[in-house]
């Protein structure tokens, strides 16, 4: 009888586990002044709030805040992501017509450095999941794809900070400006009209990021008829010898980098300093940090180097959406593009998030309808009109860049060369899977 | 072959790098038998320091580097002070790990120094290079073998007529013979983090020397592990051969990837601990380390 009883409570427990599981993945609905809403959406104000009569909307940051490889520019994001939900707030928050109820928008509750790390980035994502609505960000393309299966099963949208081709086929993440697949296509046949190139290399990370940039270098390189060579290198500037001996040896006249920036540092100068210097360097956007040019490279990049650029400008362009995130920002200790890219991705999870106000469905798979249904984004003139239309999928995908060139006169180190401009082959590009599955082919 | 020499020299820049890191590993492990895992922190410290140091007026490299040795190593002394004296009698595994928690925690606070840029060391020799006999070789290759090499004699010499070395070499012999001959193991332990922290500093600053410090700088401490293993992890020119043998390895490996292309590509990065594996299979103890015997 005992026997029988302890199987009975341990039946009772079990049925209460799974139902307590249950409950977590399907969190279910609940409604506010006529709103249907779900989780990470209250009507208490937020902590700190702005305006304490509004209700509150918790998005996630899941980034690189300490020791990873990418602290350096997710600091500065993740304060711009800060400032562009505290002016949201101080402009009242976000609301639609006919409600009774603004939110706030709160971005900091459950923000979280995973390190770059995709177990970390999955635990800590599991940890703040039953309280968020959506993300609004979650750095980096390997990180991003381990909880990327959940995000499309559970309706959260995030924004990514990473410019994976692979994005433009996920109806869950919002990306804005090109990604780096197109990029390099567009580096690549700048490179053909301005420097006479007849020969591309493209030396990357062999990783979602490198592996995006370099297939995009490959099919603008064969599209034009010439020879392409890949070069994978690991991260670090002291494993780029290899990758130097393969410029020196190979001769090419173009070099496509993806790479972090002190990897791109040591490629650029390793070669000049062995008096290589009949070849140009283009790197994709995160290869460049304006500290560079006060690095021993600094002469070779000024001399060999350009940047490819997902904006209209860098932090001190002038249009309305600059000098919003500048005012918003106030005095920053060192200017950095981190900051514009940060404040640039969250424009689409504000359309997406005022979309479902306006639908009345504030819940996740509102907020993801919402978004799947944007045809385009006010970017307050930091992309073009037209961008962000993630309706058409893949074919609505921004097909621009700039390409930047080393200024020490400009606060970012770089200025616009040749301003957001759609290249041939980028432009007549269709997008059928992400690029760097064709990088093998 | 000139392009092999070439490469073999800036292997030994590499190298002698490797083997100041390795080094302090040593120093530390010979005195109180734990390998001490927070030799990136305190490079990186150090490294960062520099790089404040030499934007002071009237502080250039020559003063930057000598200062930031000196703070890192009475940094290092305060937390074997602080932290690893108490741990003292306890399971030398547990200090290992506290050394890890050390290790993350001082490269946390100086990543928040480094900042969102890179930062640099100003170097006087960036990336120039000057001909040796008949090889173009960089100077700051030249440059990490002499302060290497100097650095080595300047061990030697301590560790030979010095009081304080030759208490560490008693210490290092028979911990309990050196307390009852009066030699303050305390002061030992003290000296020998002090020393380790110190030459991670000065190990840094050539390591930067022509390049940027980011956050991933930290990672060529990492190299100094098969080079203490290989070199015997209680053997002082033990570490400086490894640290030299595994960077003309690397370098070789990188200027001739064919040479090891069945690894794959990118081979130099694994090229230390394969090298290290080979080694160990034949000899254990590493090449200069004291083979131990156990009664079992």
């Amino acid at each position: 009888m005992r026997r029988l009883a302890s199987v009975g409570a341990a039946a009772t427990v079990l049925v209460l586990a799974l139902t307590a599981c249950r409950a977590d993945d399907d969190p279910g609905t609940n409604g506010i002044e006529g709103l249907d809403v779900g989780p990470g959406v209250t009507e208490e104000p937020c902590p700190d709030a702005v305006n304490e009569d509004n209700g509150c909307i918790y998005l996630g940051i899941l980034s690189d805040l300490s020791v990873g490889p990418f602290a350096p520019l997710a600091v500065p994001l993740t304060a711009a992501q800060e400032a562009f939900w505290q002016r949201v707030n101080e402009e009242g928050g976000l609301t639609a017509e006919g409600l009774d109820i603004a939110f706030d928008v709160d971005v900091v509750s459950y923000q979280r450095d995973t390190q770059y790390d995709p177990t970390e980035h999955s635990r800590l994502y599991e940890e703040i999941k039953p309280n968020i609505l959506a993300l609004a960000q979650t750095l980096g393309s390997a990180t991003t794809d381990a909880i990327l299966p959940d995000m499309q099963a559970s309706d959260i949208i995030a924004a990514p900070a990473a410019w994976s081709s692979l994005y433009a086929f996920e109806e869950v993440i919002l990306e804005s400006g090109a990604n780096y697949c197109i990029e390099s296509m567009n580096a690549v046949d700048y490179a053909v009209e301005a420097h006479g190139i007849e020969t591309v290399m493209a030396v990357h990370y062999e990783d979602d990021y490198g592996e995006d940039a370099a297939a995009g270098a490959k099919i603008a390189a064969e599209g034009h008829g010439m020879e392409f060579i890949s070069v994978p290198t690991p991260i670090g500037q002291d494993n780029q010898a290899e990758a130097v001996g393969r410029v020196l040896a190979e001769q090419p006249n173009l070099v496509i980098i993806t790479t972090g920036p002190a990897e791109m540092a040591a490629i650029v100068g390793g070669t000049a300093a062995q008096g290589f210097t009949d070849v140009r360097f283009i790197g994709t956007s995160p290869t460049w940090n304006p500290a560079l040019l006060a690095s021993p490279a600094a002469e070779a990049l000024v001399g060999l180097y350009e940047q490819t650029g997902p904006w209209t400008d860098g932090f001190d362009g002038d249009t309305p959406g600059h000098q919003a995130m500048r005012d918003a920002l106030g005095e920053v200790d060192t200017v950095n593009d981190g900051y514009t890219s940060g404040w640039i991705w969250q424009y689409p999870i504000k359309a997406a998030l005022e979309g479902a106000l306006a639908d009345g469905d504030l819940t996740r798979s509102g907020v993801r309808a919402a978004a799947a249904s944007l045809t385009s984004v006010d970017y307050e003139g930091m992309l073009p009109a037209g961008a962000g239309n993630f309706a058409d999928g893949p074919d609505g995908q921004l097909r621009a860049n700039t390409i930047n060139r080393p200024d020490p006169e400009s606060p970012t180190g770089v200025s616009v060369a040749v301003e957001l401009t759609s290249f041939p082959t980028a432009e007549a590009y269709e997008l059928t899977q992400p690029c760097y599955e064709l990088l093998d082919d | 072959m000139i392009e092999l020499f070439e490469a073999v020299f800036r292997g030994l820049g590499q190298g002698s790098v490797y083997a100041l890191i390795a080094l302090g590993f040593v120093i530390i492990y010979k005195s109180s038998h734990v390998i001490s895992f927070a030799q990136p922190g305190f490079m990186i410290a150090g490294v960062v320091l520099v790089t404040y140091l030499v934007e002071l007026p009237g502080i250039g490299f020559w003063v930057a580097v000598p200062l930031a040795t000196l703070l890192t190593g009475l940094f290092a002394l305060g937390i074997e002070r602080a932290v690893i004296r108490p741990m003292v009698g306890r399971p030398i595994f547990a200090i290992a790990i506290i050394t890890i928690a050390l290790d993350i925690l001082i490269r946390t606070v100086a990543h928040a120094y480094l900042g969102i840029n890179v930062r640099h060391v100003q170097d006087p020799w960036g990336l120039r290079t000057m001909s040796l006999g008949p090889l173009t070789v960089q100077q700051r290759h030249l440059a990490a073998v002499l302060a290497a090499a100097a650095l080595v004699a300047v061990l030697f010499l301590f560790f030979r007529y010095t009081r304080m070395g030759l208490a560490m070499r008693a210490v290092a012999q028979d911990q309990e013979a050196a307390l009852a001959q009066g030699v303050s193991v305390g002061a030992v332990f003290a000296m020998s983090w002090a020393m380790a922290g110190g030459l991670a500093a000065v190990a840094g600053s050539f390591a930067a020397s022509g390049r940027s410090v980011d956050p991933l700088f930290w990672l060529i401490a990492l190299t100094a592990l098969p080079v203490i293993i290989l070199g015997g992890l209680d053997s002082l020119p033990g570490a400086v051969v490894a640290g030299l043998v595994i960077g003309v390895a690397q370098a070789l490996t990188q200027s001739y990837p064919h040479w090891v292309s069945f690894l794959g590509t990118n081979a130099s990065v694994i090229v230390p601990w394969l090298v290290m594996i080979l080694v160990l299979v034949v000899r254990p103890y590493g090449l200069f380390g004291t083979r131990e015997v156990e009664r079992v």
